[in-house]
């Protein structure tokens, strides 16, 4: 029986302790189950992080999910990413075992019958290179060849595996110039110059290594907080269209900053063109790089009222979304952190500015005590609204330890969104776990959102969307003149607005498909504000359906 | 005392006035085996160990000295410091008794675990000396010594009291034993429902655990069993505002303000709860902790509460001034210690 299983059947029982004695937190959900959790067949990967008694900070961090069609058949595909094997005395040269096929990062290819077939080794994805512990991973084709790459962040190097078009993929991080190096935690493709190739993000999250590492707590040791270890700066690598990055990082204004980065997301939040970057710092300002269209960046997390939450404090930035949660055409922040303040909204009011909402939004009931990573908005029951789903779990494995109100595992938070007040619903699972990635997209092509999640040191979790009556809208771009993956375009449906990207979240890659819920419309409408500058619009399109729609070359 | 000892006794305050510490100890112990009945030579060996800092080589020839002029305050003084100075406080209790230094009396009994007494003293040596910054630390400490033993006594004794349930539910919060404090309260409330602050408590209870419907339940319990108390109502303002409901937020915080004025972290909250609904109310409100609090961390976040609300009113500029105030105080919280 696996330590899962184990925990599934206390949990039936009633006789699990932890997690049942404060009810969950709000009030209770009312409504049918949104999900069904279920195993997917063929997926046996498990998250390997290794806890050891010295509390190596990298071991509490992992890993993220992602959801991509690699092969374009139709059918989303998944890849995770692993730990690796760390020892309570790691002696120099350090090595994390990952070319132990217990610690690679996994594919998944999902087959016509919605089974899953293990494709790591075919494709060329086994070595991760034993001096990398795992992190996270972004999506996005960076070569415009019509295949989606994928760039796995590590603490030690990162790796671009190049998608070959043919099942396979080629390690090309040395050409391309993008390893990095130190701790890389989330990662995203999206083009900051609108010149039609897609550019690199990556966050950084202290400097720390095995030999830098150290406990706190004298009698119950655990994991230093993030202010123990010095911020370091994120990078920014622009692609110079020949298979090659240039890091760009302090000439763009990037370095400027240092910080504890884990989580990114990208979206215009002034509509002026240009893709602005957000990242989720743990206990620092928060930062938002607005591009300033030349391809510099300037931070400006304080004067937009980003860089604190509500009440003045630092947030403990983990994941992040950049979307637009209230129907009001501009991209509004969620973010994830440990308690015990609430999960952090930031409403964007227009004219470059954002206000705290968390309160008004209703997240000061849904969280506080919670501790959130991935983070995804949604319309997961295709009411037109987008919906709140967040992966939770503590930081410390013994947290229980220093503060009988926290639990180290803890069941997702799912807050359906009504007219931008959300409010507890039923995810289909109770089962607490120490959950990290969140990834989502509609897996099996129903027309319903679905919801992948990482849990440390177990088998990731499957929420697959029950459905229902309403509508719906998936649209795929196909960028001409802006980048093939469309990332950076606004795309409008009868009101509602999504940015195109497959970042945000913690440490994963969504879905790049674009879904919009549509209630009882049965047709859409639909505006798109390509990066490239050009407005498309379609009027009435059917509802229900998957639609690719290619950048007109016509302004 | 012999002539040889007068002399030995005098080179001994010589190498004292010349700072010579050791010297003096030694020609003073020279002079006590000449003159091993006369009491001023041991009280001397036993101030230069003090000057030494030596307070255990101290202690037994004043106890001599002690022995022979029991009468002596000077003799009782050093005793009853050097004991105290390491650790022997029980013992030093009579000495300081007798010379009647109520300060190191004070300390001495909250060291024995005599926290009343302690308490007692402490306060009488502070109207000697009020701004005694010591004697200050250690009131407060006698007095959280005193309600600690005054709890373990309820707990003990009475048990299945709403008082003891009450005591209880406050050791448990303290150890951030949520679920079973507010079992502890709840307990209390159920045997005596009109004793005031126990739903006060257990809203607290329930704030801590982020569970705010509960804790609105708790200080609207409150709020009505004490329609005058401000705590009861910022509380209650408070839990409304986590839980978003503003607008009753906002008129439960301006009715705490009325009860009891310009208290600073009501109106930051009233700042809060009303910078959108009523941003005129939360400008006065924020302007105020400002004027009250100055370069706090908590004038600083109002000053950042103001600069939400203006860029959202579109006075960008007038943001921009609040964000320099805000990083100014900022600047003077990070700023080292010199």
């Amino acid at each position: 029986m696996t330590r899962r299983e184990l925990l599934s059947l206390l949990f039936s029982l009633g006789a699990l302790e932890f997690g049942g004695v404060l009810p969950a937190q709000g009030t209770e959900p009312k409504t049918a189950p949104v999900f069904q959790v279920k195993t997917l067949k063929g997926v046996d990967f498990v998250l390997r992080n290794s806890p050891t008694s010295r509390k190596h900070l990298i071991e509490t961090m992992p890993g993220g999910v992602a959801l991509l069609d690699y092969n374009n058949d139709g059918l989303l595909d998944i890849f995770f990413v692993n730990g690796g094997h760390v020892r309570d005395n790691m002696a120099s040269p350090i090595s994390f075992d990952r070319r132990n096929p217990a610690y690679w990062n996994r594919l998944y290819r999902q087959n016509p019958d919605g089974t899953f077939t293990d494709v790591t080794k075919q494709a060329g994805l086994a070595d991760a290179g034993d001096s990398s512990y795992g992190m996270g991973v972004a999506v996005g084709d960076y070569d415009n060849d019509g295949f989606s790459d994928i760039y796995v962040t590590n603490f030690g190097k990162n790796i671009l595996y190049h998608n070959n078009g043919d099942g396979t993929f080629t390690d090309v991080t040395a050409k391309a110039g993008v390893a990095a190096g130190g701790w890389s935690v989330s990662a995203g493709f999206f083009d900051y110059d609108n010149d039609g190739r897609l550019d690199l993000f990556v966050t950084r999250y202290l400097d720390w290594s095995v030999e830098k590492s150290k406990t706190c707590g004298s009698e119950k040791p655990t994991y230093c907080p993030p202010g123990d270890f010095p911020a370091v700066t994120n990078i920014l690598y622009h692609n110079r269209g020949d298979g090659t990055f240039e890091d760009v990082s302090v000439s763009s204004g990037i370095a400027a900053k240092k910080g504890h980065g884990l989580g990114v997301a990208f979206a215009d939040y002034n509509g002026d063109g240009f893709t602005d970057i957000f990242v989720a710092n743990d206990v620092t300002d928060q930062f938002l790089f607005h591009n300033n269209g030349n391809g510099t960046f300037i931070e400006c997390g304080l004067d937009s009222g980003v860089a604190l939450s509500e009440s003045g404090r630092m947030p403990s930035g983990m994941g992040v979304v950049f979307q637009d949660y209230d129907n009001d055409g501009l991209p509004d922040l969620l973010i994830t952190q440990l308690p015990h303040d609430p999960y952090v909204v930031f409403h964007n009011d227009g004219r470059g500015s954002f206000s705290p909402q968390e309160l008004e939004t209703g997240f000061g009931v849904l969280s506080g005590r919670t501790s959130g990573w991935g983070v995804g908005l949604e319309d997961f029951d295709n009411d037109g609204w987008k919906d709140a789903f967040i992966v939770q779990g503590h930081v410390f494995d013994n947290v229980e330890m220093y503060d009988g109100s926290l639990r180290y595992r803890e069941p997702p938070l799912l807050a359906m969104n009504h007219k931008g007040h959300f409010e507890r619903a039923d995810a289909g699972s109770e089962l607490p776990v120490a959950g990290r990635g969140a990834a989502f997209g509609d897996l099996n092509n129903d027309g319903w959102m679905d919801v992948v999640t990482t849990s440390l040191g177990e088998s990731p979790q499957f929420y697959l969307n029950r459905g229902g009556e309403f509508h719906w809208l998936t649209i795929t771009l196909r960028g001409k003149r802006s980048n093939r993956d469309g990332y950076g375009a606004r795309v409008q449906v009868n009101g509602q607005t999504r940015f195109a990207t497959a970042a945000g979240s913690y440490l994963s890659s969504n879905d790049k498909r674009l879904h919009f819920g549509l209630g009882p419309a049965e047709t859409a409408d639909v505006e798109i504000k390509w990066p490239s500058g050009i407005l498309q619009v379609l009027r009435g399109v059917r509802a229900d359906q998957f639609i690719v729609i290619e950048e007109s070359v016509q302004p | 005392m012999p002539p040889d000892a007068i002399q030995v006794v005098q080179s001994g305050i010589d190498a004292e006035n010349r700072g010579d510490f050791d010297q003096a100890v030694a020609a003073f112990r020279k002079a006590a085996d000449l003159a091993p009945t006369t009491g001023i030579i041991f009280l001397r060996l036993g101030e230069a160990y003090m000057k030494k800092h030596d307070y255990a080589a101290a202690i037994p020839p004043l106890k001599r000295a002690a022995e022979l002029t029991p009468d002596s305050a000077a003799v009782h003084q050093l005793l009853g410091y050097a004991l105290l100075a390491e650790g022997y406080a029980s013992e030093a209790i009579p000495h300081l008794k007798i010379i009647h230094d109520f300060g190191a009396l004070g300390i001495a009994q909250l060291q024995a675990g005599q926290a009343a007494e302690a308490v007692a003293n402490l306060q009488a040596a502070l109207e000697k000396s009020p701004d005694d910054p010591d004697l200050l630390f250690y009131l407060a400490r006698a007095a959280t010594g005193l309600s600690g033993q005054s709890l373990d006594r309820l707990r003990s004794v009475y048990p299945n009291t709403a008082r003891g349930h009450q005591a209880l539910g406050q050791t448990d919060y303290e150890m951030k034993m949520l679920p079973e404090a507010a079992k502890e309260y709840e307990q209390a409330i159920a045997l005596r429902p009109d004793l005031r602050d126990l739903r006060l408590e257990l809203g607290q209870v329930f704030a801590a655990a982020s569970e705010w419907s509960k804790a609105e339940e708790q200080f609207r319990g409150e709020a009505h069993l004490q329609p005058g108390s401000a705590e009861a109502a910022y509380r209650l303002g408070n839990a409304l505002m986590q839980e978003g409901k503003m607008k009753e937020a906002n008129e439960e915080l301006k009715r705490s303000d009325s009860l009891r004025p310009d208290m600073p972290e009501t109106l930051y909250a009233l700042g809060r709860a009303a910078a959108i609904s009523d941003p005129d109310v939360a400008e006065h409100a924020l302007q105020r902790v400002i004027e009250l609090e100055k370069e706090t961390p908590l004038a600083g976040q109002a000053h950042l509460v103001l600069a939400q609300i203006h860029r959202k009113q579109g006075k960008t500029e007038q943001a921009a001034r609040d964000m320099q105030d805000y990083r100014k105080i900022q600047a003077l919280a990070v700023r080292p210690q010199s």
